[in-house]
């Protein structure tokens, strides 16, 4: 088999190979788990910088950007203005009536993705906690600064809910046989319905591929296919994240 | 006559246009709003941090960001004199030496502000002006992932160095 280099790989991730070499590089992805561990943080890295980098401010090259607008492409721009400015005025009369106003995309986004904000509707705070360290140590300092949440929103009667999304070398936390806050994660978890925690399919696939370890986690533990596609979906539905 | 309507629509459009982009570059919603998370007490990951902060500065600019550090638990450390590390409990580290508190104080020019998580002074029998470098009762927040949270509520991108 060839090596894959760097740059093959970044490639990958930005979805700039033909079909033929994504297959190929899926095949090596197999027959490599170092390799498809590579994939996986250079993915992650990605959609972290992209969440942090949503939107820039935009650098202050105005006037040189503007002088190059040749006339066509401005007529063509006050055209599609003009038309837009028309047209709304005509339907004005065609919309649904809405509070909101956000209920006209129902359709095209039924389950609200990407405009829920992190306090949603009915108030609701959702934190996203996600666990990479083997370091049981931090693991407890978490436990304890979520329980005082769940204890002091409830206190409160606001409503808060709450994911600790353990991955990599974060799944000891919920490994039933290296796990050092078992009881405490079952009886937090049994006092606050608002708290789940979540282990990671691919890094347990990994741990078999790699060491032949048949991971057997905790009965609290729900587990979902990827950690990293998790905690980004939930920040682009308006989750709070927050790394361990 | 077509070619005068359009220069009159073109010149009123691009009035429009820099008002609007004055109106943006003045108000607070032009800002990038970020917020970076410290809680490990590991001093070059501290250091490490804090420059990556200055290269954010450098990239975007002072004036269109909205920078802030949050730190809890272990992260309290950045701002822990070394000579306090005997009246506190649960830390390893005091990383306040003075060439933290430089870059510190260099990032405080650049109108970063360093928040601190009430949580961890009461758990750790921190002193907030005994034991802390330059930290104001306005920089207390009563819990620093609370904090997090609700500054991401507020449109604030996360980054954990």
């Amino acid at each position: 088999m060839r090596s894959i280099d760097d740059l093959e790989l970044n490639a990958f991730i930005d979805g700039e190979l033909s079909t033929g070499q994504q297959a190929e590089l899926l095949e090596a992805m197999r027959a490599d788990p170092e390799l498809a561990r590579q994939a996986c943080e250079l993915r992650q890295l990605k959609a972290q910088l992209r969440l942090a980098y949503a939107s820039p401010p935009q650098p202050k090259r105005r006037a040189a950007a503007r002088t190059k607008a040749s006339w066509p492409a401005i007529a063509a721009g006050v055209a599609l203005i003009a038309f837009g400015l028309v047209g709304g005025w005509l339907l004005r009369g065609n919309l649904p009536e809405s509070g909101g106003g956000t209920d006209r995309f129902v359709v095209l986004d039924p389950e609200k993705r990407g405009q829920a904000p992190a306090v949603s509707s009915a108030n609701e705070t959702r934190i996203v906690f996600h666990l990479t360290t083997p370091d049981q140590d931090v693991a407890g300092e978490l436990l304890d600064e979520v329980e005082s949440m769940l204890a002091a929103y409830r206190a409160d009667g606001r409503p808060l809910r709450v994911e600790v999304v353990s991955q990599s070398e974060g799944l000891s936390l919920l490994r039933e046989s290296l796990s050092r806050h078992k009881e405490r994660i079952h009886q937090l978890a049994s006092e606050y319905t608002n708290l789940t925690f979540v282990a990671c399919r691919n890094t347990m696939n990994r741990l078999k591929v790699e060491h032949g370890i048949e991971v057997k986690l905790i009965p609290d533990a729900e587990v979902i296919d990827s950690g990293v596609t998790h905690v980004v979906k939930r920040q682009r539905e308006g989750w709070s994240y927050i790394r361990v | 006559m077509m070619n005068r309507i359009l220069t009159v629509v073109l010149a009123g459009l691009v009035g429009l246009l820099a008002l609007s982009g004055v109106a943006t570059a003045a108000g607070e919603g032009a800002k990038q709003k970020v917020v970076y998370h410290i809680n490990g007490d590991d001093p070059k990951q501290q250091a490490g941090a804090l420059r990556n902060v200055q290269n954010h500065i450098n990239a975007v600019g002072k004036e269109n960001l909205d920078l802030r550090i949050v730190m809890h638990g272990n992260g309290v450390s950045m701002v822990l004199l070394p000579e306090a590390l005997g009246n506190v409990k649960g830390f390893k580290h005091a990383n306040a030496d003075q060439q933290m508190q430089a870059r510190i104080d260099g990032l405080k020019n650049q109108g970063v502000s360093f928040k601190v998580c009430a949580n961890t002074l009461k758990g750790r029998n921190v002193s907030r002006d005994g034991d802390l470098y330059m930290v104001e009762e306005a920089d207390i927040v009563p819990s620093g992932v609370a904090e997090l949270a609700i500054l991401q509520g507020q449109g604030f991108s996360y980054i954990k160095p």
